[in-house]
């Protein structure tokens, strides 16, 4: 009791504005079609806060002794995508498990950046040895991922990973040196990507040239943020959503659900309740006891915010088309249940932060 | 994290702020289609209230091809249930191929209940395709009012520009052509609310159409009936008009053609066949073909005669059976000649001696004048488009280097008679029977019930003379050698008229055509036409008429009796009226 009471108050408070907009968002967005999908997110809900009060009971020690093996298993999970994975719109990117569909790419995300957490709690990123390893266990899970193909979680993945080297205090020639690098880099991408990746990124520039193929996502979308205007349409009028305009409604593409119906007014607030959850992930993160739990917090802080961006970005035609959720908006468990998680560590950081460990020795990565 | 955030806030305001209005405006274009509500045609009625043209419940098949599971089995299912020709098929399936797959696609219209029944009975077994009802054209009278009604079809080219619609049918012959803005009506329209895969959701707003106006008609369905029977399956016109008020009661051409079928889809082969046919089923004799007056032009002659006072018009001459010009032999249709002529006893026994004489004493122009006084050689006015003006000799000849030459003496005699180069279209002939019948009077032809009479033009025409012309006309049938004296004299009014046998010299214009008219030997192509033209009753007319039978032989013997059905008829109302009053 004393541990939740020790919880920070505003990201809770922040939580449950953002839970109960998103299940209002997804309501209107599935009323008029399967609205099974509704209840289904609920249940996820409930199981995501039960993992999340668990996570905050759980010691960042043993947090720490968890990431290899959690990266490990990732790892295989993406490994034995290719043989047994569940082919869903010519990609394989989900594992069946019998209990559970799982998406591995999304296990590896978080897999990774508890690894890299891990790993440069005790480590410095300047050294040439240090750096590699870590550039290492990006690289192989970014490229499986990339092969299945998943480019938009892939990206992610190597941002996150660049946000926490940043965070750990790289060198920063190593960066100049990135960014210089970076054109050689897409050049070997875009050689090594899937047509359907390359009409997205091609629509994306021209949305017009196709608008019944690859620009119709992007087009359909912008004509219903738009349309919704400061105020919006009104809660389940929206014409776009409603009408099916709109693809992919429930899942990617559900912030132009809320921006039709709810206006700028809604967007505001989504995007406040945003900056107020990212930001006070940092605020923990500054206020971190230890390295680790600080990095932690710094890489959910990245992810959350990396998400948000590409989604909405993509949504209102910024960005090419990629398939990243919209934190706690979309439909999706496993997305929505990793999430919370990852706020129950966050959660963890900050009551760590608050006890006083007689025992704690500075310097010690792992305490 | 800030600067992100700023630009997708940016992003957002330029979107829901700078581009709402654009933006809504696509939102509703998506959403919002605008369908038209094809308004209700008016109804075509003789002056009885029988339907002419009306609108009959029919239904069409259609099919949103997405939602068909298999093609190939739905088609071959449905050309057994349907039974369709593999070439309807063949149409069908570049229709489909042809149209978006989530849009419906018309398979077959204007069916009848029967024949969509079987596949109404299965539709849960054909996942797409559907059943609907609508309305199409029927012509009750069919063959009988074809070219007097006409038909609809598709709007073309010409009818989109002019603001029709794709899927509405335009009048493109007959009335339905020349009363098309009166029977048209007026089109709404419908905003229909349709979700992304173009289903209709909800109806938003509707601007209801406008009903085409009906139009009642002065043709008497019956009497056209009458007339149609009376000319059995020869090829002829028959015109009948109130000789006061100009309304026409029957307006028939034969052959006919089968207008229903125009609206059942014409197949290619009918079409040409009806082209093909040497009878020329699509022409309307009644306004669209001129034939040689014949015989029936001695009344203008005379007339001419009376007006300019020849004195051969009050006096006589003497008949052989010829008239020699020069070395050539002028012929009288009887050989024997009739001795001593008058012109009461030409009109009455048709002696062409008689007209060589005073046509030749004449002169063209003044036969000319005279033809086109009683409105020979101009459109009536008719609202049946196109109409022939038929054909008078120019007063003088033009020569084919642009020199001009008076007529010969023989080319003027057998203009007298109704020969040579002058045509007349069977309404011209039926409007110069009325005109004789009510003192002179060139009525405009009528079609709608009702309507005021038009004067076009009073012939200034002397009383007197009338009265001569009349005699001899209702003589013709009255006396024993009348022309038209055994078809006619026992008819339940009193008639007076005049018979014409045009001689015909039509030699066949190719091989094929002399083969074909070989294969039909009921077809005499150098068979003479026939006419009878003239009104009843005598002494109190009602109505005038003219009749025409293309290679039909004798005036007297083979046009005469159809006016012997007509007047019966006519009577026979006459009296049921008197009865139910």
């Amino acid at each position: 009791m004393n541990t939740l009471l020790k919880m920070d108050k505003v990201l809770l408070l922040v939580l449950v504005c953002l839970a109960a907009l998103g299940i209002a968002t997804l309501y209107a967005a599935v009323h008029h079609g399967d609205i099974t999908i509704w209840q289904r997110q609920n249940i996820f809900w409930l199981l995501g806060i039960i993992i999340f009060v668990s996570v905050a009971f759980v010691p960042l020690r043993m947090i720490g002794l968890v990431t290899w093996p959690i990266y490990l298993l990732a790892l295989l999970f993406l490994l034995l995508i290719p043989f047994i994975g569940d082919m869903q719109m010519g990609a394989r990117r989900w594992l069946d498990l019998g209990i559970i569909n799982l998406q591995p790419s999304e296990l590896m995300k978080w897999a990774l950046m508890l690894l890299l957490a891990h790993w440069f709690a005790s480590r410095e990123p300047t050294t040439i040895i240090n750096f590699s390893a870590a550039a290492a266990i990006t690289v192989v899970p970014a490229g499986l991922i990339a092969m299945q193909p998943d480019l938009g979680t892939a990206l992610v993945l190597l941002f996150a990973a660049s946000t926490m080297l940043l965070a750990s205090g790289i060198r920063w020639r190593w960066v100049i040196g990135a960014v210089a690098t970076s054109p050689v880099c897409l050049y070997l991408l875009w050689n090594n990507m899937h047509n359907y990746q390359k009409t997205r990124v091609l629509s994306f520039l021209d949305p017009q040239s196709d608008p019944l193929g690859a620009g119709y996502h992007v087009i359909q979308s912008g004509i219903a943020i738009g349309s919704g205007g400061l105020f919006g349409k009104g809660f389940m009028e929206g014409t776009q959503a409603r009408l099916h305009f709109l693809p992919e409604q429930h899942t990617d593409f559900i912030f132009a659900v809320l921006a039709e119906e709810g206006g700028l007014l809604a967007v505001l607030l989504l995007l406040i309740l945003y900056a107020i959850t990212v930001s006070r992930i940092l605020i923990i993160a500054s206020r971190a006891h230890t390295r680790f739990g600080s990095l932690l917090c710094v890489g959910i802080a990245s992810i959350f915010m990396l998400y948000i961006f590409v989604n909405i970005g993509m949504v209102s035609g910024m960005l090419p088309v990629v398939g990243v959720p919209l934190p706690f908006i979309s439909y999706g468990g496993s997305a929505l249940v990793t999430m919370l998680a990852a706020l129950g560590v966050v959660m963890r950081v900050g009551i760590e932060s608050k006890e006083k460990i007689p025992w704690q020795r500075p310097g010690s990565p792992l305490t | 994290m800030a600067i992100l955030l700023l630009l997708l806030f940016a992003r957002l305001i330029n979107l829901q702020f700078y581009q709402h209005e654009g933006l809504l405006l696509q939102a509703n274009k998506n959403r919002i289609n605008v369908v038209p509500l094809l308004p209700t045609r008016g109804v075509i009625t003789d002056r009885n209230g029988k339907g002419l043209a009306l609108n009959h419940v029919s239904y069409q098949v259609q099919m949103i091809s997405e939602r068909v599971e298999d093609m190939d089995k739905t088609i071959a299912r449905l050309q057994q249930l349907m039974a369709w020709s593999d070439q309807q098929v063949d149409n069908i399936r570049k229709r489909i191929r042809r149209a978006r797959s989530d849009r419906p696609v018309l398979l077959a219209d204007k069916l009848e209940w029967q024949s969509v029944a079987p596949l109404a009975a299965r539709l849960h077994h054909f996942s797409g395709v559907n059943v609907i009802a609508g309305t199409h054209r029927y012509y009750p009278y069919d063959e009988l009012t074809s070219h007097l009604v006409g038909y609809l079809s598709l709007a073309g080219p010409k009818d989109l520009r002019r603001g029709y619609l794709r899927t509405e049918n335009v009048g493109h012959s007959g009335l339905e052509s020349t009363m098309e803005s009166m029977l048209h009506g007026t089109p709404g329209t419908q905003q229909e609310e349709i979700d992304a895969h173009g289903q209709r959701v909800a109806v938003l707003k509707q601007f209801p159409s406008e009903m085409g106006k009906d139009v009642r008609l002065s043709i008497d369905v019956e009497l056209q009936e009458v007339a149609s029977k009376a000319l059995g399956n020869r090829t002829g016109a028959v015109v009948v008009m109130d000789v006061q008020s100009g309304e026409l009661l029957t307006v028939l051409s034969k052959p006919g053609f089968n207008t229903n079928r125009f609206i059942t889809g014409l197949e290619h082969e009918q079409w040409q066949s009806w082209i093909k046919d040497i009878r020329k089923p699509l022409l309307n004799r009644t306004t669209q073909a001129a034939y040689p007056p014949a015989s029936t032009m001695k009344m203008v002659a005379g007339f001419a005669g009376l007006r300019h006072k020849i004195p051969l018009a009050a006096g006589r001459t003497e008949c052989p059976g010829y008239l020699e010009l020069a070395d050539r032999k002028m012929r009288c249709w009887k050989r024997k000649g009739h001795k001593h002529v008058t012109l009461h006893k030409s009109l009455v026994q048709s002696c062409d001696v008689y007209f060589y004489e005073l046509g030749d004493q004449l002169g063209m122009q003044r036969l000319v004048d005279e033809a086109r006084m009683w409105g020979f050689g101009e459109q009536t006015g008719v609202a049946i488009t196109p109409e022939s003006r038929g054909q008078l000799p120019p007063s003088v000849q033009r020569l084919r280097d642009g020199r001009t030459r008076p007529w010969y003496r023989g080319e003027t005699m057998i203009t007298a008679i109704g020969q040579g180069l002058s045509t007349v279209t069977p309404i011209q002939m039926a409007r110069f029977a009325a005109a004789i019948a009510n003192g002179g009077k060139i009525l405009k032809p009528k079609l709608y019930a009702g309507s005021e009479p038009t004067i076009i033009r009073e012939v200034d025409v002397d009383d007197k003379h009338l009265k001569i012309i009349r005699k001899a006309m209702r003589d013709v049938i009255a006396e024993p050698k009348g022309t038209a004296h055994w078809a006619l004299n026992w008819a339940p009014w009193s008639v007076a008229g005049k018979t014409g046998t045009a001689q015909v010299v039509a030699m066949a214009q190719d091989e094929e055509e002399e083969k074909l008219a070989k294969k039909t030997p009921e077809l005499d192509r150098h068979k003479d036409h026939a006419w009878f033209m003239g009104y009843a009753p005598y002494d109190n007319p009602k109505v005038a008429f003219a009749i025409f039978v293309e290679h039909g032989g004798h005036g007297g013997s083979d046009a005469a009796p159809v006016a012997n059905a007509l007047i019966r008829k006519l009577a026979q109302q006459e009296s049921e009226r008197a009865n139910a009053l």
